[in-house]
């Protein structure tokens, strides 16, 4: 499991043609997936602050390295977005290794699906170490 | 970006037709060849679809050549637009190939009404539709579908909907591949993607889907219109396989992104995903592929099944809605072509047989397969026949619409409710980024499809009112 590094939790979402790019920025490869499951429900929510209810839910996702980790937990909580009317907006990310990844999750349920988001894909997609923590970027299909 | 023109020069085969050699790129297996006029060809160097298909030449097993249509553009490892074979026997199949929306495709309906005489009750209809086809993400409250029967669509497709009556026998003569794939196996689509699936049957769905009413405007080639007649009202339905499809193509991208260094297979983008198709990892994507496909095709039918529910309502028996034909612009096949069979990959590209092909349905056989290109919402589509001289030129496809270009600005309600256009879209946002001006000129891009000797024009669309996803 890396360090926690220096750099304050960042993201930024720029739109192309038919896609959402999401470039990120954490101290951690737990702060980057935390960071990338509020960019998510920025876009999921339309950019209206809402508040979490409810329990927290544990969530566990596994991949065959740090950047499938960061697609496997986006599709995740598109999953439950699409299935369950759910959006995640409070996290607390815990890695195992860059394998896996357990995460305490709370959020709230909308009347209707977010159905903006469809995919994280593979498309560019990357998780880097760099001074003072860890940077990514992501490509959603919407 | 002129880079990419650099880094892959392009030789001039015709005044349409440019190829990149497979000397190119030390790792390209094939060349790959570029429908396009002048002015497309600015337009497709500008993104890097010309890198991804370049790329899409390196795959295992790809033979002829790949294949970039006139609206060809950027898209996740493969370029939408982009046709791809690859040998059944030793290559490999890709769901990057394929796409998220999995049978993404577009369907024709025609009415026996004029437009004009339609007119004192169609804003009514349509309103009508936009109440009866739940769109956006939204779920379908009449068709929830309980595990037997959701495996019954993913197996059987529109044959099961003709035993529920939401289909017309006579309508899956007239669907590409009679809406029924026989290699589904609902058994390899997983909990998650059933579970996205279940309430999605007959909905359009978000993006650039859509369905819209539109009168022929304008009939080239009279004897080959398949009874389109000008001034007539008709319906085009463009929708895929939903939630479904999409969790369908996450699974199996990341399947294949796990096994694919066990077939020692290395590719330039992750997301070109691939395996063997004669693996069990190609073997299970296909399955569930066909599956996804059914599902889709069953899509368009409850959606059609809906619409003819609401021109009954509107227009009594002159109402009554034939379908034209339904063809997939997201799709794997498995077809014969010379000798061999191939794995055709269609992305954002539609299959176009012409007469003499035995998959052209039968009523059709003097002038070849329909084949749809929608514009974008507000904009002319087109109706085209397939070409026998097609399976030569590009595994017999063409293109799929008029790709996206760039984004618009938002007043896009207005602009199609001045040119007379009737809209119902929930988000006003989503109307924007369907906006006609964020595509590519569609009249131009038949045009070069049309000239190139893909598919023959027929007629053309003109929308009069629309219910955005």
């Amino acid at each position: 499991m890396m360090s926690v590094g220096s750099i304050a939790p960042w993201h930024d979402i720029a739109d192309h043609t038919s896609e959402l790019r999401i470039r990120l920025r954490a101290g951690s490869l737990g702060e980057l997936l935390a960071e990338a499951g509020r960019a998510l429900a920025e876009i999921q929510l339309r950019g209206t602050a809402a508040a979490a209810s409810g329990d927290w839910r544990r969530l566990e996702v596994s991949a065959p390295d740090r950047a499938g980790l960061l697609a496997e937990w986006l599709n995740e909580l598109v999953y439950l977005g699409e299935t369950e009317r759910w959006v995640a907006t409070e996290f607390a990310v815990e890695p195992a290794g860059t394998r896996a990844v357990t995460a305490r999750v709370r959020g709230m349920t909308l009347e209707r699906a977010p159905g903006l988001v469809k995919a994280a894909t593979l498309h560019g997609l990357r998780v880097d170490e760099v001074p003072g923590g860890v940077s990514g970027e992501v490509v959603l299909d919407i | 970006m002129t880079s990419l023109t650099a880094n892959y020069p392009a030789i001039v085969v015709t005044p349409l037709l440019r190829e990149i050699p497979v000397t190119a790129r030390s790792d390209m297996r094939v060349p790959v060849r570029i429908y396009a006029d002048e002015e497309l060809w600015r337009q497709i160097v500008d993104d890097r679809s010309l890198e991804q298909a370049v790329n899409v030449a390196t795959l295992p097993g790809v033979t002829g050549c790949v294949y970039a249509m006139p609206d060809v553009h950027e898209g996740y490892g493969f370029p939408v637009g982009g046709v791809a074979a690859t040998r059944a026997g030793d290559g490999v199949i890709s769901p990057g190939g394929v796409g998220y929306d999995i049978n993404c495709g577009v369907r024709l309906l025609a009415t026996g009404l004029e437009a004009e005489a339609a007119r004192p009750r169609l804003e009514a209809a349509v309103h009508d539709l936009s109440r009866s086809i739940p769109s956006g993400p939204g779920r379908n409250p009449w068709l929830d579908l309980s595990g037997p029967d959701l495996d019954r669509v993913l197996q059987d497709g529109c044959r099961y909907l003709v035993e529920r009556e939401l289909a017309l026998p006579e309508d899956i003569t007239v669907t590409e591949a009679s809406g029924s794939l026989p290699e589904a196996d609902p058994a390899q689509v997983s909990e998650k993607a059933k579970r996205r699936g279940h309430d999605q049957l007959g909905t359009i769905g978000s993006g650039n889907h859509f369905v819209e009413v539109q009168v022929v405007d304008q009939v080239f080639d009279a004897a080959a219109a398949y009874g389109l007649t000008r001034g007539q009202l008709t319906v085009l339905i463009h929708t895929g396989s939903r939630g479904l499809g999409h969790q369908v193509c996450t699974d199996y991208v990341r399947r294949m992104d796990q096994v694919m260094a066990d077939y020692g297979i290395h590719l330039p983008d992750r997301q070109l995903a691939c395996a063997p198709l004669s693996s069990p990892d190609g073997k299970a994507y296909f399955a569930a592929m066909c599956a996804a496909a059914n599902f889709a095709w069953s899509n368009r039918q409850a959606i059609t099944h809906s619409v003819r529910k609401v021109f009954a309502r509107a227009f009594g028996e002159a109402g009554r809605l034939r379908l034209v034909y339904d063809v997939a612009h997201n799709i794997a096949k498995l077809e014969r072509h010379g000798n061999e069979l191939l794995c055709v990959h269609r992305k954002g590209a539609t299959r176009a047989f012409g007469p003499a092909h035995p998959e052209t349905p039968e009523r059709y056989r003097a002038i070849g397969q329909p084949v749809f290109i929608p514009g974008s919402m507000g904009t002319a589509s087109y109706v085209l026949a397939g070409t026998d001289a097609g399976l030569a030129l590009s595994f017999g496809s063409a293109c799929q619409g008029a790709a996206k270009r760039a984004r618009t600005g938002a007043e896009v309600r207005h602009e199609l409710e001045a040119k007379g256009i009737i809209v119902r879209c929930p988000s006003s946002g989503e109307l924007a980024e369907e906006a006609p001006t964020a595509y590519k000129d569609v009249e131009r891009v038949v045009d070069v499809v049309h000239r190139a000797g893909l598919a023959r024009k027929v007629a053309r669309l003109r929308p009069v009112g629309v219910i955005k996803g």
